[in-house]
């Protein structure tokens, strides 16, 4: 390993993702949502009549939608009260659209990003970050090479101002529309900062592209919009980092990402996912893929109280694929409910989807997976495969697969399996030294070798150094 | 408010003419009309339901117009074997009142849904199998007939301590029957006792304009087996439920089944396990054809508890597609809440093997007779788990029947 490689596996994992600051907002919404609140985030934002349009249409639909609570086995959501959400805070930064260097930030902001070791990695391995405190970007930083390229990374309320026909195409109308479900319409009425990608045709992006959300005050919501538009041949990687401090109160996050995958063109989506155990995640990701292009999920979720989450793609065009690999770790008072949805709408696409996840000290994990083969999707063909590792009788884990399939011409494959820790493999080890848990964390890393051989190897890390740390039961 | 409209004559007086003429004790005319009161409250079995779409619609169905409860009638053969008893459900409230009793309703919950309640109420056949301690019996058939629009029937099978029992049970349609639909429901109870052996074969081959419902559930007992097998190929639409407690200590389970749709059946079948002991054992397999714009509706459960330490737990289930106007949905789910488990389920859906159809077309065998073939070894995995020849070889015909 290199030296760099060394030092980001000593930076102390837990001292990076759990510490507060206080809370120095510049404006902030009431608590609750109202058509009040929703023209106040619009006005304070300037954005133009057909946003505010679109937030009001969505926030309608809000009203209107009961919330999910007959689905098999899902968590809990009766303590997400939306009266006792601030859906929106702009930390006091000056520049609205968020600077582009590090050091004109505010201390407090500065030191909250250097502490979770954003710049550093941006200096090491990105094409461009972004980072975003509570709901409006603070940083944005894309290197010149792309930029030339016609490459556009920036924080979503600027592209309003910036690229309104492209954002006004895409945004939340054909691929996540705030009628999909109940929280991709709160995320539609109260959206604030997030992510627009745009790669135009037959560009790659080579070093990936990296957004960081930090969620800092207490009982608040985060709602950020990402937007990737990647035109036919291009190539880009986008990796998403989120974190929040405990508070004793619930907070909130519901993101909304939309990917444009055109034809022949590959976006990968890498997401670790580390929300305080008091967050309730309730995101909505979905991508529509054109023909031959290839969309690529990658997920670790380890944090937040209850994650309901199923990243889905449409596969619209002939010979288009998807990939999804997801990781989900339980521990104690966590309920993690998460999948993959694929949609195969057209001839010869391939969907694999590949789900892990470890259940420990009364911790919930459930694949839920849904596979659509319509008719005329033929010669098609999906496999999934979803391992659950569980510590403990206290734990549960569980799997709730659906396929649909309209179509004969077709190979469809579903495997699950369920074990325990094995403990013969617990006693090889230990009888060549290791302790118990030593042992047991080295199972648990080999488990999930899988997903973070997939990951940049900073995510692989910080993946590796988060599962350690739930090993240890140290983070609260 | 139940979701489902009500019989035309059905009413507490229809329930105690059903009961009355066959001369019921008090318990069980109160059990009936129970569930007739509960009918209003309840709903009907849940279906699997993904974004926009309700896999199987129940809904649909019109029980005022299919269900006629005074007019029920059926045919029925049962055959015994030595030492064990086989009655019509009337006589064996004569000759086993207590264990009738005790029986009915232990493993079904008659208020379980809006279905098994209109069951209960109404059912006028059915079967009670009573295998003493020590008996074992090979050779017991129950085959049925229905005479009538509609026809409910409830079977009682009790096991006492290692005994053991091979049932097999078919259901066709007999006489012309004035309606354009029909109606059959089944409930059946199986309480297997310590260390018995339970293996209890299903055949339903209805006509197409029946609308079938049918629940089968075993509590199966310490170091008990309950093997059963469902072959479907009637109806125009079947709910099938066949369900597996694991209540004892080393139980074992095994849900074998095959379904054939063509035209434009739906088959909805469910094979569910729940393993509430330790050293428990399920084997869950599932081989399904659809031709035509044939539908299949499979959920898969396997349920791990809290304390079934040291579970084995597994499920298959394989769909074959023979056209392209069918469609083949499946669930297979896994619930584990005790880490000392082994639990796989697994799930495939294609069509005939178009490598396969060459190989054999090459060797100078007709493409209809390769497919045909192809398709009858398809099931084998399912045929093999039947250990009545009997059984296996109208299940064989069956299949065979529906190929020419």
């Amino acid at each position: 390993m290199s030296s760099e490689q060394d030092h980001l596996k000593e930076t102390d994992t837990e001292a990076r993702f759990d510490f507060k600051k206080e809370e120095t907002s510049a404006f902030q919404t009431e608590k609750g949502l109202t058509e009040e609140t929703v023209r106040v985030i619009s006005e304070d934002k300037d954005e133009p009549e057909w946003m505010l349009n679109r937030r009001l249409r969505a926030l309608e639909q809000f009203q209107e939608m009961p919330m999910p609570t007959d689905w098999p086995g899902q968590p809990d959501l009766s303590e997400v009260d939306i009266a006792e959400i601030v859906p929106y805070i702009r930390p006091d930064v000056d520049v609205r659209a968020g600077v582009d260097d590090w050091t004109e930030l505010p201390d407090e902001i500065k030191d909250t990003f250097d502490k979770l070791g954003i710049p550093e990695a941006e200096k090491n391995a990105l094409s461009g970050v972004g980072a975003q405190y509570e709901s409006e970007v603070v940083y944005q930083n894309m290197q010149e090479r792309w930029e030339e390229k016609g490459v556009i990374f920036m924080n979503m309320d600027e592209a309003v101002q910036k690229h309104p026909d492209i954002v006004r195409e895409h945004f939340m109308t054909k691929c996540v529309p705030p009628s999909d479900n109940k929280f991709a319409a709160l995320h539609g009425a109260v959206w604030s900062g997030g992510s627009f990608v745009y790669v135009p045709e037959d560009v790659t992006v080579e070093m990936p592209v990296q957004a960081y959300f930090r969620m800092n005050s207490e009982g608040m919501g985060q709602f950020e919009h990402t937007l990737i538009v990647a035109e036919d041949g291009a190539e880009v990687h986008y990796i998403e980092g989120c974190s929040a401090p405990k508070y004793s109160a619930f907070n909130l996050h519901s993101g909304g990402v939309e990917v444009f995958v055109g034809e022949d063109a590959h976006v990968q989506y890498s997401t670790v996912q580390n929300w305080s155990k008091n967050t309730y995640n309730l995101n909505t990701k979905r991508a529509l893929v054109e023909a031959g292009g290839r969309m690529e999920w990658i997920s670790g979720s380890m944090g937040s109280k209850a994650t309901m989450l199923y990243p889905s793609t449409v596969l619209k065009g002939p010979g288009a694929s998807d990939n999804h690999i997801t990781i989900a770790f339980a521990g104690e008072g966590q309920n993690i409910d998460t999948g993959a949805k694929v949609y195969h709408n057209a001839p010869n696409t391939k969907s694999t989807i590949e789900s892990k996840s470890i259940s420990k000290d009364g911790g919930r994990t459930n694949y839920r997976g849904l596979v659509h083969i319509a008719d005329g999707a033929e010669d098609s063909s999906t496999s999934v495969e979803c391992d659950a590792l569980m510590f403990d009788n206290e734990s549960t884990s569980d799997t709730m697969p659906y396929m649909e399939i309209n179509e004969s011409k077709v190979d469809v494959a579903h495997e699950a399996t369920v074990g325990k820790i094995g403990d013969e493999d617990v006693f090889y080890l230990q009888s060549r030294g290791l302790d118990d848990d030593d042992a047991k964390q080295m199972i648990v890393s080999g488990f999930i070798e899988p997903i973070t051989e997939e990951l940049p190897i900073e995510y692989a890390v910080e993946l590796n150094r988060l599962v350690e740390l739930e090993m240890e039961g140290s983070l609260g | 408010m139940s979701s489902a409209q009500l019989p035309a004559n059905l009413s507490t007086e229809t329930v105690r003419e059903i009961s009355e003429s066959r001369d019921e004790p008090e318990w069980l005319l109160d059990a009936r009309l129970d569930a007739l009161d509960a009918l209003e409250s309840l709903d009907l079995p849940d279906v699997i339901q993904t974004p926009g779409r309700r896999w199987t619609n129940l809904e649909a169905l019109d029980f005022e117009s299919l269900v006629d409860p005074l007019d029920q009638a059926d045919e029925t053969e049962r055959t015994s074997d030595e030492g064990v008893e086989v009655l019509t459900f009337t006589e064996a409230l004569e000759e086993h009142p207590d264990l009738v009793e005790s029986a009915f309703g232990s493993t079904i919950d008659p208020q379980e849904n809006y279905l098994t309640a209109l069951s209960a109420a109404l059912f006028t056949t059915g079967t009670v199998v009573y295998v003493p301690e020590g008996v074992d019996a090979e050779d017991v058939t129950i085959r049925a007939e229905m005479n009538s629009r509609s026809l409910f029937s409830h079977t009682l099978v009790v096991t006492e301590k290692s005994s053991s029992v091979t049932i097999l049970e078919s259901i066709e349609s007999g006489a012309e029957v004035d309606a354009d639909a029909r109606y059959f429901s089944n409930l059946v109870e199986i309480d297997a006792g310590e260390n018995s052996y339970v293996q209890y074969g299903s055949l339903q081959d209805l006509e197409e304009d029946t609308y079938t419902y049918s629940l089968k559930r075993a509590d199966v007992g310490t170091y008990a087996t309950v093997n059963w097998i469902e072959g479907n190929l009637g109806s125009r639409l079947t709910r099938s439920d066949v369900e597996s407690e694991l209540n004892g200590d080393s139980a074992e389970t095994k849900i074998v089944g095959a379904f054939f749709g063509h035209g434009g059946q739906h088959f909805d079948v469910n094979a569910r396990v729940w393993h509430e002991a330790e050293n428990t054992t399920a084997d869950l397999v599932t081989r399904g054809v659809l031709d035509d714009q044939a539908r299949s509706v499979y959920e898969g459960v396997q349920d791990v508890g809290r304390d079934a330490w040291n579970t084995s737990s597994y499920q298959r289930e394989n769909t074959l597609m023979l056209s392209d106007e069918s469609e083949a949905d499946a669930s297979p789910k896994l619930i584990i809440h005790n880490h000392d488990t082994e639990a796989s389920h697994s799930a495939t859906v294609g069509q005939v093997d178009q490598e396969d159809l060459f190989y054999m077309v090459s060797r100078s065998i007709p493409d209809q007779q390769a497919r045909n073939m192809l398709v009858e070894g398809f099931f084998v995995p399912v045929l093999e788990e039947i250990e009545v020849d009997e059984f296996r070889e109208d299940l064989e015909e069956l299949i065979a029947a529906r190929l020419r």
